[in-house]
């Protein structure tokens, strides 16, 4: 592969894969403290990028019975995507209120929070669909500032001066926002106590329960940091792609699956590498068989899961006796 | 009455019910059904329809509806699946009564459910299906939507007239969906027809936002000119990628591209894109002249092309209707007789719509006489702009 | 009156007696504690191969003979059983989500290799196939005994050595495998029944829609299966059919709602999830009864 190619593929494919790593963290925090898989995340990615959009002022062009409906105000960016994405956190602690807690509370069967949080993104959906409807809706393009709105891509010098490679600015901005976050988290949940108390109530609830530790807590601030983290990643992918409507997560929530069972179930390094290599595999997909790019991240799972039913960082199964 | 004699007189009651089956007349006013995606992802186009059927029924209203006699529409969800589809036909045929049904949205849905239709001898007109192969279905299926293979190819002829150096071609379209990968392999012969060079084919979903690896792939191969097929919001940002990455010449966009909510998603990025279209906003023609106002002065853009599509549906029926009216009173009358004669009336006749003159060959295939090649203007805020028509 | 109710609904009790079917067969390997998403992934296999029979090898002008419709069901069950011992074996030795995730991964990988192929005709897919029957409803004629032939085998299945052997493996594997009972032969033999099934439903859906295209076997399906199953009841055959026949029924028992149907449609899913736990129909109710009695 020529070599410039070669670079552009990696940075398309990191830039992407960090967007995947965030959005799957969320599900996988979510899994490593219930053991359930979170069906309704995909939707959360969309509130977010929907808050974000009505925070910052924007107008709803969509025919819903808020056509053309907005917020008086208008706030700025940074703080919009900050509350947009706490608003979509609360909305996960919604779910988990509603949807998921009264399941644990009878002990039923795991598979049915597949079910409850189901009919919760069929509300979501839906209910977005109703209210605002299902028209495109795109951020302003100076919305990263005037440098980004005057430079939409940058070109770079890495191999032949004679051949730049262009970039997308935003998508540069992406990956930035998304390797801050990604260290923070890593900082929250290896070096604070939260994250302590956190891997405590995930590795035994009892146990960590007995030692003083709230474990309704950790679950309400785990559902907040999984929707902050979906929310964030929705408005980050709005952004750069604008938001397509009602079912703009729709098909993140399907990849994110394949993200977080390839890297390990509840493996927290795991979902970040998961994400990166199947935003580096889909980049690398030869031109000639991008028909099949859809399908590049399903093949991948299925064959690594074969080789390591665990995943790639997860744990082995040790099995009861 | 002994128990006995009571059940048997109920039987027979309940015998009487099933055989004897009431004979359905027409209602006032008129029930005609609309059954378009209103829900599911394929909505955006759906809501497009629903507005240009509501814009129809208080505009023919208004005018003296069916020869004095008011009509109704009927709006039956079909979701975005088959089944769906189907129900939903099968509401407006027995429930609703509708003398006849504007729908489906899909391609995929028609297949399904117009055969339902074609079998209670109910006309349906489509007011989007492009997929070749749809009024063949039956007798009582007719389409306003011209196919693929006719809109197309002009554009590539308007390209080639705006620079006639085009040598290299890469063409980009959305697989999943329908009427995009029809209308790629007209592009594609069209473009073998005029001499032009096929450099790449490159495959996208419409659910895909990210296409950095297709128009890296794409660009490699030099192309000269780029066609795209696909929808709104993937096409939007595969032609705004594309410009990112530096690709400087002529861009066409198929006829799924001719709306204006591709607009905000491409922004400055569209401007000058070649698009094919079978309806044109600034087309000529009284009756196009007061649609556009109608929408334009509740929604503050131009019409889309789903729009105009729907309005036509409508007109046609209300116009046959009209004429299987002069002919015999259709309010009252029996049902099947006039979905019968209507389906004749449909087909019969000639029609001055949006979408300029219409009519039907005798398996239901529209006669469109115009199709149009429009370059996008973006306006300065970079979230509206106009279609130009080329002459 | 009679008449316009079966002509309204006739097409829906059909599609409800084949989607409960559908729901048996990602019932089945879940008795052996085997959550498999695939059976959209077969029953895309067994619509596609009617939908090409009918289509081309047995194209023909008039009605479609019925034994050809049997033929094609039969075709469709084994190509899906022979796919499931393929993709099975290596795959049931995974584990919970891990399955289920596999097969979600198989469905996707098949949807996007039917989109392009062009014997499945790319996205626009397969249309105008050859009708067996004039209505709708009459469709019954076969939908109804293959729903019948599976609750009798499924249930039968159950008190059988096999079916005992589903749940011992369901229960504890480890145990099961100590006391003699192979975990993979019947993880794999559950899984295939579950796969002939939805290859079955998959040709007569494929004759009853009379069209067929990539967007039947999708995500989508795979978790509307499983909430038949699990809303239905996941411990008893008639669960997932009673599931499967209420769930596809409520969005058009909703249709009066209007524009607001699928949030209330989602709403009631969920509250179904939490205030049924066990399911609709679960064993405990039918012993309450009986003491009742």
């Amino acid at each position: 592969m020529d070599i410039t190619v070669f670079v552009q593929n990696f940075l398309n494919g990191l830039s992407i894969g960090t967007v995947y790593a965030i959005f799957a963290l969320g599900y996988t925090i979510v899994f490593s403290i219930l053991g359930i898989i979170n069906f309704s995340h995909g939707a959360i990615f969309t509130l977010g990028a929907y808050f974000t959009y009505f925070l910052i002022g924007g107008l709803n062009n969509g025919s819903g019975i808020l056509a053309n409906a907005g917020l008086p105000f208008g706030l700025p960016f940074v703080l919009a995507i900050l509350v947009g994405s706490l608003m979509a956190g609360f909305c996960g602690v919604l779910i988990e209120r509603l949807a998921f807690k009264p399941l644990r509370t009878r002990g039923a069967d795991p598979l049915l929070a597949l079910v409850s949080s189901l009919g919760v993104a069929l509300v979501i959906v839906n209910l977005v669909q109703y209210l605002i409807g299902a028209e495109i809706l795109s951020f302003p393009s100076n919305v990263f500032g005037e440098f980004v709105n005057q430079n939409p891509s940058i070109n770079f010098n890495f191999v032949d001066p004679s051949r730049p490679i262009p970039i997308r600015t935003v998508q540069i901005i992406i990956f930035a926002v998304s390797l801050v976050i990604l260290v923070l988290l890593a900082y929250l949940i290896n070096r604070t106590k939260f994250g302590k108390a956190l891997r405590a109530v995930a590795e035994n609830p009892i146990t960590a329960s007995l030692l003083g530790v709230s474990v309704d807590r950790y679950i309400f601030l785990t559902f907040l940091l999984s929707g902050f983290l979906g929310g964030l990643a929705g408005t980050l992918v709005g952004t750069s792609f604008s938001i397509s409507g009602p079912y703009f997560g729709v098909t993140y929530g399907l990849k994110g699956l394949a993200v977080i069972v390839l890297g390990g179930l509840g493996d927290i390094p795991g979902a970040v590498l998961g994400g990166l290599v199947i935003g580096l595999a889909e980049a690398f997909v030869p031109g000639d068989f991008s028909a099949y790019k859809e399908a590049v991240a399903f093949a991948l799972l299925f064959i690594i899961l074969l080789v390591r039913p665990q995943g790639l960082l997860g744990r082995r199964l040790i099995q009861k006796v | 009455m002994k128990p006995v004699t009571r059940k048997i007189a109920i039987a027979f009651g309940i015998l009487a019910a099933t055989t004897f089956v009431v004979a359905e007349k027409v209602a006032t006013p008129i029930a005609i059904g609309v059954s378009v995606a209103q829900t599911s992802n394929t909505a955006l186009l759906g809501r497009e329809q629903v507005i240009g059927a509501q814009i129809a029924e208080s505009f023919f209203n208004s005018r003296g509806g069916v020869n004095g006699t008011p009509f109704k529409l009927f709006f039956e969800d079909t979701g975005g699946d088959e089944a769906g589809a189907i129900n939903a036909f099968q509401t407006q045929i027995n429930k609703n009564n509708v003398v006849a049904i504007v729908g489906p949205t899909l391609s995929q849905q028609a297949f399904a459910a117009d055969k339902i239709a074609d079998r209670a001898k109910v006309p349906v007109l489509g007011p989007s299906n492009t997929a070749k192969g749809i009024p063949q279905i039956g007798d009582f299926i007719a389409r306003v939507s011209s196919p693929v293979s006719i809109v197309a190819p002009n554009s590539v002829r308007a390209a080639l007239k705006i620079n006639p150096e085009i040598k290299k071609v890469a063409v980009f379209y959305a697989q999943n969906d329908a009427f995009s990968t029809s209308e790629t392999g007209t592009f594609q012969e069209t473009a073998k027809a005029q001499g032009l060079e096929i450099t790449t084919v490159q495959r996208f979903q419409t659910t895909d936002s990210d296409f950095t690896s297709q128009v890296s792939a794409g660009l490699a191969t030099k192309p000269e000119l780029v066609i795209v097929s696909g929808l709104a919001a993937d096409g939007g940002n595969l032609i705004k990628q594309l410009r990112l990455a530096g690709y400087k010449g002529l861009i066409i966009g198929g006829n799924g591209l001719n709306t204006a909510n591709m607009f905000p998603v491409c922004q400055q990025y569209c401007d000058g894109v070649l698009i094919a279209q079978a309806y044109s906003p600034t087309a000529a023609g009284s009756l196009n002249a007061a649609f556009r106002t109608v929408y334009k002065n509740t929604y503050k853009k131009e019409p889309p092309q789903f729009t105009a599509q729907a309005f036509a549906a409508v007109q046609v029926i209300v116009e046959a209707l009209r004429r299987v009216d002069k002919a015999a009173k259709v309010s009252g009358a029996e049902l099947a007789d006039v979905r019968v004669a209507l389906n004749d009336a449909i087909l019969a006749g000639t029609y001055n719509t949006p979408l300029g003159t219409i009519s039907f060959d005798k398996e239901g295939e529209v006669n469109q006489k115009l199709f149009y090649v429009a370059q996008i203007k973006m306006n300065p805020d970079n979230k509206t702009g106009s279609f130009v028509y080329l002459k | 009156m009679f008449e316009s109710f079966f002509n309204q609904y006739g097409f829906l009790m059909v599609y409800m007696v084949l989607q409960a079917t559908l729901a048996l067969s990602l019932y089945l390997p879940l008795t052996a504690g085997q959550l498999s998403l695939a059976s959209p992934g077969f029953f895309a296999l067994g619509g596609y191969i009617a939908a090409v029979m009918s289509t081309t090898v047995w194209a023909t002008n008039g009605m479609f003979p019925i034994p050809y419709l049997l033929l094609e069901m039969l075709l469709g069950g084994l190509a899906s059983g022979l796919l499931a011992v393929v993709v099975g074996v290596p795959a049931l030795r995974l584990r919970g989500i891990y399955l289920a995730l596999a097969t979600i991964a198989f469905v996707e990988i098949l949807r996007v290799v039917s989109l392009n192929l062009t014997i499945t005709g790319g996205a626009v897919g397969i249309f105008g196939i050859p009708q067996p029957f004039n209505s709708s409803l009459e469709y019954m004629w076969v939908a109804l005994p293959l729903l019948i032939a599976c609750v009798i085998f499924t249930a039968r299945l159950e008190k059988s050595r096999i079916g005992r052997a589903f749940v011992a493996i369901r229960e504890d594997e480890l145990a099961a495998d100590a006391m003699g009972v192979n975990p993979t032969y019947h993880k794999v033999l559950a899984f295939v029944i579950g796969a002939m099934i939805a290859g079955m439903v998959g040709a007569i859906t494929a004759h009853f829609l009379n069209t067929w295209n990539a967007r039947q076997g999708t995500f989508d399906a795979s978790i509307n299966i499983l909430a038949f199953v699990l809303i239905g009841g996941s411990r008893m055959t008639l669960g997932p059919v009673v599931g499967g026949m209420l769930l596809t029924a409520l969005p058009e028992i909703l249709r009066p709602v209007g524009d607001v149907r699928l949030i209330v449609n989602g709403f009631l899913l969920t509250l179904g999830a939490v205030l049924l736990p066990q399911g609709l129909i679960s064993p405990r109710v039918f012993k309450r009864k009986k003491v009742d009695v």
